[in-house]
């Protein structure tokens, strides 16, 4: 029964393969960069980092309930041009909270529009998601047609250069959501969410609210998406409608190749967030060996392809050799 | 507690179609009824009306009088009434415990669930089916690793987890090896003794008449007798059944010849079989002979026919007429005249969505030329049709709209075309009314006249005594017995599938 004691290993450790990868990622970046690890370089790392592993978490509750957002770059996207537009390079701080908390507002808001189609009206997510991300990625064109605008220097400043105690915020803010992510599992949401996304159907024989365990997950992804939005912003101080939508696929790629299978029921967050920090880690050896950025691309794609095929690759040795 | 349900003439429409039209029960706490009839009479309609999954047309339901609206599963287990579904209801990758008692899991503060009571409760509902199961189950071991009864087992503990006063039983033993089943009959009067109501549906009738105190029989959606067990016979609930008299007959083919057979040639030879479940299994089948393969459940007889057809790795060495064959994907098989006849007809057997003619035709496709010559296509289909004795109303429909005894004959329809010369049969009987078992039972004695060589597994052991020349009975992985002629009864059998005897075997 080799295919059950493989499924048995993955159930139980869903980020066992995102953890060999990401040492072998930083393996190879701190033989290119060996002072990867001084403060100041892990520090301009992470800031880079934080945004995908905001997004990779939101998107690891859809594809854990069953689903998948593909919108999560328009939303970052509208995010990024409110703060750009409305605070602007010289607004105040009370400003830049009004708006950040007003972001947010707008993230949920989009997840929750996502939510309504998909889990209330039963809609495909994958094209609802699809759909949904040509709305928001236009609204945000909307709001900022050209790059600019800005945030004030100082909020940008706090984001790149807070290091409590010699440790990047990034730190902070990955503790805090698996902190949050721990309760979250041992709650009976937390075995809806698992639940749902194993089998719908036997779910709701089961009596679990299965509409709204859905519905929940977008709004989750809305909200992680609101704040990805956000640190974006802080790492550029500046507005792009077009920043949102490459990181969609990363985070995709981040949730996978961290063990959550894209069929839901299967995984956590914190092999995504290992995921995301490994991609991220790839970006940087790409960078850092001299080699055409196209490339950056094409080991993305190699990768997800690679974690897609691995277990059905495994399964096949293993027929084989008997 | 002491509560009474009736459902009084009761109507349930699924389209144009009338699954119920004149439906009744009682059932009270404290009693065992068994819910009898052929497939597509009804009977899982009328489980789902009780438990909330459908809604009735007509009709109404009382509950101690009162007349009640179940409709939901949820309403249903406020209610104490609680299913075992014939299609279980688990998630595969969640844990033994999370399965159980999801939605009820007992909380600490922060609505926090509280481990270790979930698996202290989990434990103890483990232990009332302990000893019958392969391994000692651990409860955060995923659904997923289980084996077909161990999950059917879990079902069950899930459904009796609510502490319902009412349970119903949809063909729970189907996948239940006979320890297995055992237990759960000492669980059932354990229950009956306590006070609660049990509708169990079946179509084991040994099953029925050892462990229903009424039975309730429907046909055509129709309720068309009841009564005390005690008051009828085996033969006369098998005629409410059917209506007219065909109580099965099993005619052996061969029993008169047996000499003969022996003496044609050998067609397969298994020497030393070895997959995860068998180990070392060797036996010969002559061509025109029907062999049985019996046991309990899940001792390697799906592997063995997997094996031979070229689905699964295994170590060994089959022969086909004395040549050393190895099949690495079923095409192999099926270009040598082999087909498999699978039991989970949904899943392996069937494409449910597409026509009965695409289904029929399947792996014959390549023989009607480019582009398709789809009148000849649909004589062939009509000519096995009739052959077959399938109902249906047209060959365009799909194989969704059949009966579970008719769709049965589809996937060893689709075969016939073909002329294989060697029938490999995975439980095909599962699930299919006395009916069509019967008609089954008569195509395959006519194939093995016709010296098809013919490989049967099956669960029921009336089936395996009354239709084979011989029978081979799985162990652990492997031959316990082999069971012919004068020693071929069900109660050499039964020991032999227990493991306490070698069946009389010389």
């Amino acid at each position: 029964m080799r295919k059950t004691s493989w499924e048995t290993l993955t159930t139980k450790y869903p980020a066992l393969f995102s953890t060999i990868l990401l040492i072998v990622a930083l393996l190879i970046n701190f033989y290119l960069q060996p002072n990867m690890f001084a403060r100041e370089t892990l520090n301009s790392n992470m800031r880079v980092f934080l945004p995908l592993v905001l997004l990779a978490v939101g998107q690891a509750f859809v594809i854990l309930g069953g689903g998948i957002d593909i919108s999560v770059g328009g939303i970052v996207s509208i995010v990024n041009t409110i703060l750009a537009v409305y605070v602007g390079l010289n607004g105040s701080i009370e400003k830049v909270w009004l708006f950040i908390a007003l972001s947010i507002f707008a993230g949920i808001l989009c997840g929750a529009i996502n939510g309504f189609f998909i889990a209330v009206l039963r809609l495909q997510p994958i094209i609802t998601t699809y759909a949904t991300s040509f709305l928001y990625g236009g609204l945000a064109l909307f709001i900022l047609p050209n790059p600019g605008g800005g945030i004030p220097q100082r909020v940008a400043e706090f984001y790149r250069t807070t290091t409590p105690l010699g440790i990047p915020l990034a730190f902070y803010v990955i503790a805090i959501l698996l902190i949050i992510w721990r309760y979250v599992r041992s709650t009976q949401y937390g075995s809806y969410l698992y639940a749902v996304g194993g089998k719908a159907e036997a779910a709701y024989e089961t009596a679990v609210p299965v509409t709204w365990i859905h519905f929940s997950t977008y709004v989750i992804s809305g909200f992680m998406s609101a704040l990805a939005g956000i640190a974006i912003t802080m790492l550029s101080g500046s507005g792009n409608a077009e920043i949102g939508s490459p990181m969609t696929l990363t985070a995709i790629t981040a949730v996978v190749i961290g063990g959550t299978a894209l069929s839901g029921g299967v995984g956590g967050i914190t092999g995504p967030i290992m995921g995301a920090l490994t991609l991220g880690i790839i970006q940087n050896i790409i960078s850092f060996a001299h080699i055409n950025t196209w490339w950056e691309t094409f080991v993305k794609a190699t990768i997800i392809v690679v974690a897609l095929a691995a277990p059905g690759l495994i399964n096949l040795f293993g027929r084989r050799k008997s | 507690m002491s509560a009474t349900l009736s459902a009084q003439h009761v109507v349930k429409r699924y389209g144009g179609v009338v699954a119920l039209s004149d439906a009744n029960l009682d059932i009270h706490s404290g009693e065992i009824l068994a819910l009898i009839g052929a497939n597509g009479s009804g009977k899982s309609t009328m489980s789902k009306v009780i438990n909330g999954v459908v809604d009735l047309d007509g009709g109404q339901l009382l509950l101690d009088g009162k007349p009640v609206r179940i409709t939901s599963p949820q309403t249903a287990k406020k209610l104490g009434i609680s299913t075992v579904f014939q299609e279980l209801s688990l998630i595969p990758q969640m844990s033994i415990a999370d399965n159980i008692w999801l939605t009820r899991e007992p909380l600490k503060s922060f609505k926090v669930i509280n481990r270790k009571l979930l698996n202290q409760k989990t434990e103890e509902l483990l232990a009332l089916f302990e000893g019958t199961l392969r391994t000692k189950l651990k409860p955060d071991l995923p659904v997923s690793a289980l084996s077909p009864d161990e999950k059917q087992v879990i079902e069950i503990l899930k459904a009796i987890s609510i502490n319902p006063w009412l349970v119903i039983l949809d063909e729970a033993t189907a996948s239940l090896d006979s320890r297995q089943v055992e237990r759960l009959f000492e669980l059932v009067r354990h229950w009956k003794a306590e006070g609660k109501a049990i509708i169990f549906v079946s179509h084991r009738m040994e099953e029925i008449f050892r462990i229903a105190d009424r039975f309730s029989v429907l046909r055509n959606g129709k309720t068309v007798g009841d009564g005390n067990i005690k008051d009828i016979t085996e033969k006369e609930l098998i005629q409410l059944m059917i209506e007219r008299e065909n109580v099965v007959q099993f005619t052996k083919a061969s029993s008169e010849s047996e000499s003969q057979v022996q003496a044609s040639p050998v067609y397969l030879e298994v020497e030393n079989l070895h997959t995860d479940t068998l180990h070392g299994v060797s036996f010969e089948v002559h061509e025109g002979e029907l062999v049985g393969i019996g046991g309990l459940r899940g001792q390697g007889q799906r592997d063995l026919l997997l094996s031979i057809f070229g689905d699964i790795p295994y170590r060994g060495n089959i022969k086909i007429k004395g040549e050393s064959i190895q099949f690495h994907h079923p095409k192999d098989a099926i270009k040598q005249g082999i087909a498999l006849v699978p039991g989970e007809r949904a899943r392996e057997g069937l494409l449910y969505i597409r026509t009965i003619l695409e289904n029929l035709l399947l792996p014959t496709w390549n023989k009607y030329g480019f582009p398709l010559k789809i009148k000849k296509a649909k004589e062939d289909a009509t000519r096995i049709g009739e052959r077959l004795n399938l109902v249906m109303a047209s060959l365009m429909d799909p194989v969704s709209s059949l009966s579970g005894g008719n769709a049965q004959k589809v996937v060893i329809g689709k075969w016939l075309l073909r002329n294989p010369q060697c029938y490999l049969l995975d439980d095909p009987t599962k699930g299919v009314d006395v009916n069509t078992k019967s008609e089954f039972y008569t195509l395959l004695t006519n194939l093995s006249k016709e010296g098809k060589t013919i490989l049967f597994y099956s669960s029921d052991d009336d089936e395996l005594v009354g239709l084979c020349d011989r029978v081979l009975v799985l162990h652990d992985g492997v031959i316990r017995a082999e069971l012919k002629g004068a020693t071929l009864t069900k109660e050499n059998l039964i020991a032999a599938s227990l493991g306490v005897s070698n069946g009389g075997e010389a």
